[in-house]
């Protein structure tokens, strides 16, 4: 499921910014790969649709890397199951 | 440039349906934000609003006009007859004079409707008045219909700059000498379910309530209302012996150039540094500014630094403060309504405060008269709307000369 969330994630961004998904690494901060505070809301968008699942505005305030994306929609979807 | 006397002022507001009310509610610190109504809660997260409760449309309006009034158009006419009526203008002044209205949203109500019963309901056809209610240009056309103006006239679209560059295009008028009067202001009804979505989407509305500047904001608070002023070249307003409340001494406008959401610190300064120049004032000659102060993060700490890099030293010495937080962001009428908390604030030497203050923000350490309205007589203001996409406009606000 990781993965997957990765994986989509990862695309969304390289749609957004005009990036290759291979150029795209967990650990990059938002910033470096130029995502500003309305583009993250946009990307959870994304996700939020593809998943059925909300993140609260202060989660969304506490996101700095791909990574904390990833993790945190792990953990909205485990806490709905 | 040559100044332009305000002589006429007209509002409805959550606060109060006409100046007095609007204003009384200010000096007093009471904030009309409170529970959404006349929205399903359980389909929406926002839950609060500073709504217009006492508005009865069958009350200013014969059925047979309503039907063709969106709730824009609808405070739009209530706001103009009464600067109209305060002006105490005649007919031959209306038929010559222009009109300038601001709208950041329009007729989303009717556009609404439309769409739900196309979408949801299935239905084929739509009302046939949708186009005439739902347009962007409506409430310009139904306030020169409803007073006779056949000057000028158009409609000013900037979001939540809208009535200040409405306002200042209406002076820009009166100096080309295009016209001697005009009616100016700016209108919004954003209380629709697709429009609040949109707000909600963008992450940008507090939850509790709106609180500008204070450490523990979180964003801004809708509200709806109409705003509108009577502009007069100051020799016009002399001769036929006018009543002025205050003076326009300069307009400012700038653009970002930059995020289409994230305000800018330069733009915003750029503004305020135009409105100076143009009013021909130091900056140490200016002693409150109505704040555009919207409560969220980002507007108020930059609108804060691009307030320091214009002002100075005279920054910690300025009265500062945001209606906002007791009107809430009435959008393309905020600047209007404001403009008129800052004339009276100007005629009775009482600043109004920013309500709901706790502590201040982080980098937020500006005078911003916490909570209760101040008794401090002040001869000039700025009054600051910054919008959304990075569209600014200021307006320099000041007492008129005795005589």
């Amino acid at each position: 499921m990781k993965q997957e969330i990765e994986q989509t994630l990862k695309e969304s961004i390289a749609r957004q910014k005009m990036l290759s998904v291979d150029d795209i690494h967990l650990d990059d901060s938002l910033e470096s790969l130029g995502i500003t505070s309305l583009d993250s809301i946009s990307l959870v968008f994304d996700i939020e649709d593809k998943y059925g699942i909300e993140v609260p505005n202060e989660e969304l305030k506490q996101l700095r890397t791909v990574r904390d994306i990833v993790e945190g929609v792990e953990r909205l979807l485990a806490d709905r199951n | 440039m040559d100044p332009v006397a305000i002589t006429g002022l007209g509002c409805i507001s959550p606060l109060g349906v006409d100046p007095e009310r609007h204003w009384n509610a200010l000096r007093q610190g009471f904030s009309a934000i409170g529970p959404l109504i006349g929205q399903d809660p359980d389909a929406l997260k926002v839950q609060v609003a500073a709504q217009i409760a006492e508005f009865e449309p069958g009350a200013h309006f014969p059925s047979t006009q309503l039907g063709l009034l969106d709730r824009h158009s609808q405070f739009a006419l209530v706001a103009a007859r009464q600067a109209v009526a305060d002006a105490d203008l005649d007919d031959g002044t209306l038929s010559r004079m222009a009109a300038v209205v601001g709208t950041g949203c329009g007729g989303k109500e009717t556009d609404e409707i439309t769409y739900q019963r196309l979408y949801r309901e299935g239905k084929s056809r739509v009302h046939p008045f949708t186009i005439p209610r739902g347009m962007p240009s409506a409430a310009s056309s139904q306030v020169t219909m409803d007073l006779g103006i056949q000057g000028p006239a158009f409609t000013v679209a900037s979001a939540c700059a809208s009535s200040n560059h409405a306002i200042a295009q209406a002076v820009l008028m009166i100096r080309a000498g295009l016209v001697d009067v005009a009616l100016a202001g700016g209108t919004d009804a954003p209380f629709t379910h697709g429009l609040l979505k949109s707000w909600e989407a963008l992450r940008v509305l507090a939850p509790d309530t709106c609180r500008p500047f204070s450490a523990d904001r979180k964003g801004l608070v809708l509200g709806e209302g109409a705003g509108m002023v009577v502009l007069e070249s100051l020799d016009h307003a002399r001769r036929r012996g006018a009543k002025i409340h205050a003076l326009i001494s300069g307009v400012g406008m700038s653009a970002d150039a930059g995020h289409i959401t994230d305000p800018s610190v330069d733009g915003a300064a750029r503004a305020m540094t135009a409105a100076l120049n143009d009013a021909g004032c130091a900056p140490d000659q200016i002693d409150y500014i109505n704040a555009h102060g919207t409560g969220t993060l980002h507007n108020d700490i930059t609108e804060t630094q691009a307030i320091h890099q214009v002002f100075g030293d005279h920054a910690k010495r300025l009265k500062v403060s945001s209606t906002k937080s007791m009107h809430g962001h009435a959008l393309g009428a905020a600047g209007a309504l404001e403009l008129i908390a800052t004339v009276r604030a100007l005629q009775s030497g009482i600043l109004p405060p920013t309500a709901n203050f706790t502590n201040p923000g982080e980098g937020c350490d500006l005078d911003y008269i916490p909570n209760q309205a101040i008794e401090v007589p002040c001869q000039r203001a700025l009054s600051n709307s910054f919008a959304f996409g990075g569209l600014n406009a200021v307006l320099v606000v000041e007492k008129p000369p005795v005589s």
